[in-house]
């Protein structure tokens, strides 16, 4: 009944930085693009990446689940997104959140940001803020861009076109470095999102992820799908001694003993790596892994 | 992308011989200079200039047009990554390292006729420039229209950057090729399209992009004030390239419902204009095209419903048309 990590949920998340990198890496593999200031367009940008990373980086290997889900349900052409929706189920239920933690090149990005060494402030109180996530998708990807079209039918990727700093950084700065025509064609629009590409970096800075908490519409369809996802956090009622530091080192402000599979969990370990008695640990596959906590209170109730 | 390895050695030998070339050409230079000083030939004033232009232009032409088959080769073999026109470099240096790259393609006979013909033309081509050099407005009146450089050199990437049509020497990149069709289905030559008019306007765009159908009316009513300017304005829909009947369809409906009457045009995504095409990936792009085949300035990249870029793209037209006028 599906594998179980231990001494590999450590080293997952003790590597965890290293796999980021590979990711990104990964996720963009056409480097050489950035100095000729062209797209790859070859038959990887007919899949999309998990993470969020725009079509339009030269580097970039594959789409953006975002962009290309907005694409198409903005087009005259469909009505719905059915292949990027079960995509996106897909690894929904494979990995769920852990796509933010390990594989999300703008989430690695903001945690890098956020190594830089200043006062870091507790995201704690600023809770409520994590509903924004799951209105920016909803309206903004699905709602607008498949219901407010022009007379031909077709509406815009408001997600991609107002608020996201990805396709800023990725996209609109390296092209018009190295593209003059694309240079004279940014207008208010990119001074725009320029603002809230820097506005991302300083609160990155300050605060862990603040993007992918409050505004990713990425992280809230992933985070639908953590508690059903088959990578799991488990933790060992038996082996826990509740002292609470699994949710004191929780970046994301999840109680881990409580929720190990709420919704704000990227699985970064960071509560594995803390616990003083190993309890918490990745685990994957089908069921809930309770039979290990009822052989042990079998075991304990013969003696 | 596809290349078999003859391609590939091809490509080096071809770089090689370039790069050898360079080197020679700053030499060659100034002797074919002293050469042409001292030619019994010179034209004695404009006029004679225009004449001898014409009959010069028309002997290449003839050589070129003698074995079309063997030359289409030539050109097809022809390294779409050098720039011939960059540095004032001799078309028939170009042809003559073209074929070298290319010899294996062709038999003894063919060689030697192609080597010939490359040598005459270089002759023609050095005479050509020393009578552009010192009669300009001679060289301009003489082509007309017609260019003195086939097709099929060069033609097949957008530009990265300005580099190439800065040049100050005004030497230009050359708008693609095609023989396509528009979508009702009449036959288009590129090179009569842009002959016909002062300046073409070439607008390249795509059904569901909505920043393109945003500015179709205002394409429209560009078009009509070109018309009475001697000018033109053409689309170009990436969605019908190789006459795709449902996209075809679709592009009219889109057209029609903006209101945009002027000419679609569609061609093979395997020709010179349908890899040009394959390097645009932002949408709307907008060329401006003079008489000669020549894309004026650099290509307007996003829609022209922006002030600024409605700017850009009536001062190109104007320098085309001033030109065309001048």
């Amino acid at each position: 009944m599906g594998k179980k990590f231990s001494g590999a949920s450590q080293i997952m998340s003790r590597f965890r930085g290293w796999i980021q990198a590979g990711a990104t890496l990964l996720t963009n593999l056409h480097l050489p693009n950035f100095l000729k200031g062209k797209l790859y367009q070859g038959a990887g940008k007919t899949v999309c990446v998990p993470g969020l990373n725009c079509y339009s980086c030269p580097a970039a290997s594959g789409a953006c689940p975002i962009g290309a889900f907005q694409a198409v349900v903005g087009s005259s052409k469909f009505s719905f997104s059915y292949y990027i929706t079960g995509f996106l189920i897909l690894l929904g239920v494979l990995l769920g959140r852990f796509i933010c933690g390990f594989l999300c090149p703008f989430g690695w990005f903001q945690e890098l940001l956020h190594k830089i060494p200043t006062k870091k402030f507790s995201t704690k109180k600023l809770k409520p803020l994590r509903y924004l996530k799951y209105a920016v998708l909803l309206v903004m990807v699905f709602l607008l861009p498949a219901f407010l079209v022009n007379d031909v039918g077709m509406g815009d990727p408001f997600f991609c076109k107002y608020l996201c700093p990805q396709g800023v950084m990725e996209g609109a700065i390296p092209l018009s470095l190295a593209n003059s025509g694309i240079r004279s064609a940014l207008g208010s629009l990119f001074t725009w999102k320029f603002g809230i590409l820097l506005a991302v970096i300083v609160l990155s800075v300050i605060f862990y992820r603040p993007f992918c908490k409050w505004l990713c519409p990425l992280g809230a369809f992933y985070a639908l799908f953590n508690r059903v996802s088959l990578f799991q956090i488990k933790v060992d009622k038996n082996k826990c001694v509740s002292c609470g530091k699994c949710a004191k080192a929780c970046k994301m402000d999840v109680d881990v003993t409580k929720a190990p599979n709420h919704t704000e969990c990227i699985r970064c370990g960071m509560c594995i790596r803390t616990c003083p008695t190993g309890a918490v640990r990745f685990r994957y596959g089908f069921g809930d892994g309770k039979d290990k906590t009822k052989a042990a209170k079998k075991a304990a109730e013969k003696q | 992308m596809k290349m078999n390895r003859t391609n590939t050695a091809g490509r080096l030998l071809a770089l090689l011989l370039l790069a050898l070339m360079m080197l020679s050409l700053t030499a060659c230079g100034t002797k074919n200079g002293d050469k042409a000083d001292g030619m019994s030939s010179e034209p004695k004033n404009a006029e004679e200039a225009v004449a001898m232009h014409k009959d010069l232009m028309a002997q290449e032409n003839a050589i070129l047009s003698e074995n079309t088959a063997l030359w289409e080769k030539v050109f097809m073999a022809a390294d779409k990554g050098m720039t011939m026109q960059e540095d004032g470099k001799n078309y028939g240096d170009f042809l003559l390292s073209t074929i070298e790259s290319a010899k294996d393609q062709f038999t003894e006979d063919e060689l030697k006729l192609l080597k010939e013909g490359a040598e005459k033309i270089r002759d023609i081509e050095t005479k050509l420039t020393m009578i552009e050099e010192k009669y300009p407005e001679a060289a301009q009146e003489s082509t007309d229209g017609a260019m003195s450089v086939p097709a099929g050199n060069d033609t097949t990437t957008p530009p990265d950057d300005g580099s190439m049509q800065k040049s100050d020497d005004g030497s230009m990149q050359k708008f693609p090729t095609f023989e396509g069709k528009d979508l009702d289905g009449n036959t288009v030559k590129s090179d009569e399209l842009f002959s016909a008019n002062a300046v073409t306007v070439v607008n390249f765009w795509f059904t569901t992009c909505n920043p393109c159908v945003g500015e179709l009316a205002e394409l429209d009513a560009l078009n009509k004030e070109l018309a009475e300017k001697g000018g033109s304005l053409i689309g170009v829909n990436t969605f019908t390239l190789d006459g795709d009947e449902a996209a075809i369809s679709e592009a009219k409906d889109v057209l029609a419902k903006k209101g945009a009457t002027y000419q679609n045009v569609y061609f093979n995504s395997d020709g010179e204009a349908g890899k040009f095409t394959t390097n645009i990936f932002a949408y709307p792009t907008t060329y401006v095209v003079d008489r000669n085949g020549n894309i004026v300035g650099e290509p307007i990249v996003g829609a022209i419903t922006e002030k600024n870029q409605a700017e850009t793209l009536q001062k190109l037209i104007d320098q085309a048309l001033a030109a065309d006028a001048g």
